[in-house]
């Protein structure tokens, strides 16, 4: 009887130790970094930046209203080697512990992302086991990456979440963007026959302008933040950005295409009537015809006339017939 | 050093001695009731030692008759009524009483003629006699014989029913169990008419002599089970028995548990349904709560109320009393997990938020989350003990300090007052007061499991919890049946509440053979609008009245 207490016993207080890694952390010793941002500085060497929330500033009101005062964001950057040195530079500038498990966003600079590619940059943040595969790519589009995180917003308090709301909008609304996390990139990356796709960003405006707090006190922005495009990928390199039309074009053939907006012309008027998309659906197939391949896409849409400029009698059914038709 | 010792045990020898001499003379006393008036009113005195609410009032049996008889009762303690008209005034105005008789035939007289009282019985010896007056019935001595008439006269001031303070429900009847036991059992008579309804009675406590009754349904409670409650009442030797309490301590199957193995009520209608269930229920005079046994774990989440309103209602009621039931039990635990273990799980906005509410607050959230739960607790304990003219200050103050001052101070954030707030009265939704206090001990153990390993610990801690849940008994029956050992006809009754009429059987474990508890076909089957009109197809298509 004794011994099966003991064996009891011991087998209760094993559990407990071989439970693998846990450790405690008060959320308040926490620095929560809402965006990483990867550049490549003239020496050749990494520039990690990172955007870390300051909770007071954001959550405001009760501690006594420091929202409005101090910018909700405070932005460090470092550099090393690796990608992992130049994080484990960052540290000595910050007196809390970085948690990454909230990041949302990883910008990868446009240079690097032509010259080097981005797969083996990605392998540092595939491997740790804080970050979030859902966390959002995008690439900076005519800027620094690390610029793309400096610059405060409005609406949005974390610019972070800004970038991530206006790429979720425009995929909704108007289909040309994509949001695509990390695991959507290191899936295309790894898998044959599939090329990845990234959804641009840009910085419109001066950047010191956008660092300060007063860009956020006026009604028109002077720095903003905008969805740019989508980055081409091939093996890994960045090779093309398609803008509008063509970018759509892409999230179409991708099937990612929830609602847009398409404009027909009559035959005496241009821009005569603009159709709204509600729903779609998209097949490609691949096929050879005289030893060449020959790419079907077959697209089916369902969605609403929203806007006529032209005389057309729409409760003619044939008149509908002849518009489905361009 | 020594010398204190000394007189020390000097004082107790000399204590012993008093003690024995007390015992000498009660000792002294004979068994039995003497001839002698006189010497007999003496043996009272001496042994009630001349006690001022024992009324001795001494009569002739006619105006010319030298034979004398004596009435005692014990003040307040009888019903003065029927005393004066039943008792008194009837020996007094008797014709039949004459001084001709012989002392045999005066006791004849006043048993079958004179004392217009319902109990009536006849001792000899002083054990019963004494028994008898200090519960409250009225001995007539009769000069001449060695015998006493007790004629049961039971009354007095009780609380009057009421309704119930602790149990309470929207639906039902809302009379609730009051102190005394004659009232207590008759209540739950009146729902059960049935001569099956059987009711045997100890009395227990060597100086209170306390009336403990056991109620069972003959046929329907498990003989074993009434067996084990008789066993168990008779081996109490206490003192006194002051409340159900007491025996619910002494006679329960676990002590190393928080849980309640033994349920208690204040309803009669919630005694008659597990009556009716097989469960055995024990009255103690002097106290409106009635024990039940065997209790289960899911008892404890039941009101009768359930079986009162329609089965999809209290069906969603009793999920919700099982959430209620996690939350009192995990909800700061939970949050203590989240916030220092796994901060990730948190969405991002509201993991921002509370760092900027924690972001003044000096200690750690398992020490922040200790002092609003001992706060809590404390004001909790003064409610209930304070004065009620006094109720207002301490809500005032309770909610000032602890829902104001405590965050603006910076000593706990507002997220850990939502929880601890949103816990207590978790705690308080709980039907049974008794399995509240127990979720309270048992959420400082998830506390302290958080705030060491996280949701680790909650899990570890809640499988030692069911580990032990399923370890105990309650009267030999596994206290989480029907759940574990899982007994599939009756776990319609336990989160879930399956309609009346699919109550087929009692249940297995509580109630013995006899277990059909209603008819086939108890589910409505209305004929539909248009046969109504027929009379004929009506008597045929409604098989519940037929």
């Amino acid at each position: 009887m004794n011994h099966k207490w003991i064996l009891l016993f011991l087998i209760m207080t094993s559990t407990v130790f071989i439970s693998g890694c846990w450790s405690q952390k008060e959320l308040n010793e926490l620095a929560i970094i809402s965006a990483m941002a990867i550049d490549k500085n003239a020496e050749g060497k990494y520039v990690k930046t990172i955007q870390l929330v300051n909770p007071g500033n954001v959550a405001g009101g009760l501690q006594g209203g420091g929202s409005g005062q101090s910018p909700t964001v405070t932005v460090y950057s470092a550099t090393g080697d690796s990608v992992l040195e130049a994080h484990f530079h960052a540290t000595s500038k910050i007196s809390r512990r970085l948690y990454h498990a909230h990041a949302n966003l990883i910008v990868i600079s446009e240079e690097l992302a032509k010259e080097e590619g981005i797969t083996d940059i990605l392998d540092a943040f595939e491997r740790d086991p804080e970050i979030r595969m859902t966390s959002r790519v995008v690439i900076a589009h005519h800027t620094k990456a690390g610029d793309l995180l400096k610059s405060l917003t409005a609406i949005d308090k974390i610019p972070a979440e800004k970038v991530n709301g206006t790429l979720q909008a425009t995929e909704r609304a108007r289909g040309e963007s994509m949001e695509v996390t990390l695991q959507d990139v290191i899936t295309t990356l790894t898998s044959a026959g599939k090329e990845t796709v990234i959804s641009g960003f840009s910085l419109k405006g001066d950047i010191q302008q956008g660092k300060k707090i007063e860009n956020i006190q006026q009604s028109e922005l002077d720095t903003t933040l905008e969805s740019d495009g989508l980055a081409i990928f091939k093996e890994g390199k960045l090779v093309d950005w398609y803008q509008g039309e063509m970018s759509r074009g892409v999230v179409w053939i991708l099937d990612k295409i929830q609602q847009t907006d398409v404009i027909v012309d009559s035959e005496e008027q241009k821009n005569s009537l603009t159709y709204n998309v509600v729903r779609q659906n998209t097949k490609v197939s691949a096929d050879t015809k005289n030893r060449l391949p020959v790419i079907t896409v077959n697209v089916r849409a369902e969605g609403d006339i929203r806007e006529v400029r032209s005389q057309i009698d729409l409760t003619d059914p044939y008149e509908i017939l002849d518009i489905e038709k361009n | 050093m020594f010398s204190f010792l000394k007189r020390k045990k000097q004082k107790n020898d000399r204590k012993i001695q008093e003690l024995n001499n007390q015992n000498q003379t009660n000792k002294t006393l004979p068994n039995l009731i003497e001839k002698s008036l006189s010497k007999n009113l003496e043996v009272i005195k001496q042994k009630t030692g001349n006690s001022s609410d024992i009324v001795i009032r001494q009569l002739k049996i006619c105006h010319n008759s030298k034979m004398k008889i004596a009435i005692l009762y014990v003040k307040g303690m009888v019903d003065n009524q029927s005393v004066n008209d039943f008792v008194i005034e009837s020996i007094i105005n008797n014709q039949n009483l004459s001084e001709k008789l012989k002392p045999q035939d005066v006791l004849e007289v006043l048993t079958e003629d004179v004392v217009a009282v319902g109990g009536i019985k006849v001792v000899n010896d002083w054990e019963k006699l004494f028994t008898a007056l200090m519960s409250g019935e009225t001995i007539t001595l009769i000069d001449g014989l060695s015998k006493g008439i007790c004629a049961s006269t039971q009354g007095g001031q009780r609380r009057s029913v009421q309704e119930s303070t602790t149990n309470v429900s929207i639906r039902g009847s809302k009379e609730a169990f009051n102190e005394s036991i004659e009232t207590n059992t008759a209540m739950v008579r009146r729902i059960i008419n049935n001569t099956d309804l059987w009711v045997e009675s100890i009395n227990i406590g060597k100086m209170t002599k306390t009336e403990v009754s056991i109620m069972y349904i003959n046929g329907i409670a498990k003989n074993e089970i009434i067996e084990e409650v008789r066993k168990r009442l008779k081996g109490i030797s206490i003192d006194g028995i002051l409340e159900s309490g007491y025996i619910e301590q002494l006679i329960e199957d676990q002590t190393n548990t928080t849980f309640p193995t033994i349920h208690h009520t204040e309803r009669p209608d919630s005694v008659a349904g597990n009556l009716l269930e097989g469960k055995i229920a024990i009255f103690v005079n002097g106290t409106p709560f009635v024990l039940l046994v065997p209790a289960l774990f899911i008892d404890f989440f039941q009101s009768v109320e359930d079986y009162y309103e329609r089965f999809d209602i209290s069906t969603a009621i009793r999920f919700l009393r099982t959430v209620i039931f996690l939350i009192s039990l995990v909800g700061p635990a939970i949050y203590i997990a989240a916030t220092t273990f796994h901060q990730e799980m948190i969405p991002t906005e509201l993991a921002i938020i509370i760092a900027a509410q924690r972001e003044s607050v000096p200690f750690p959230a398992f020490i922040e989350a200790l002092i609003m739960e001992i706060t809590f607790e404390i004001l909790r304990e003064a409610s209930i003990r304070m004065p009620k003219a006094m109720g207002s200050t301490i809500s005032i103050v309770g909610a000032l300090v602890i829902g104001q001052a405590a965050i603006q101070a910076g000593i706990v954030s507002p997220g850990m007052v939502i929880v601890v707030s949103l816990t207590a009265i978790a705690s308080f939704a709980t039907p049974s007061y008794a399995v509240a206090i127990t979720a309270r001990l048992v959420r400082f153990i998830f506390m302290v499991g958080a705030a060491t390993f996280g949701f680790y610990g909650i899990i570890l801690v809640f499988i030692l919890l069911i580990v032990h849940l399923c370890s105990l008994r309650s009267f030999g029956v596994p206290y989480m049946s029907p759940l574990a050992p899982f007994i599939r006809e009756e776990a319609g009754d336990t989160i879930f509440r399956r309609p009346i009429w699919a109550y087929k059987k009692r249940p297995r474990l509580i109630s013995g053979q006899n277990r059909v508890s209603q008819g086939e076909n108890q589910k409505p089957q209305p004929p539909g609008t248009r046969v109504m009109k027929n009379t004929t197809n009506m008597e045929k298509g409604d098989q519940n009245e037929s």
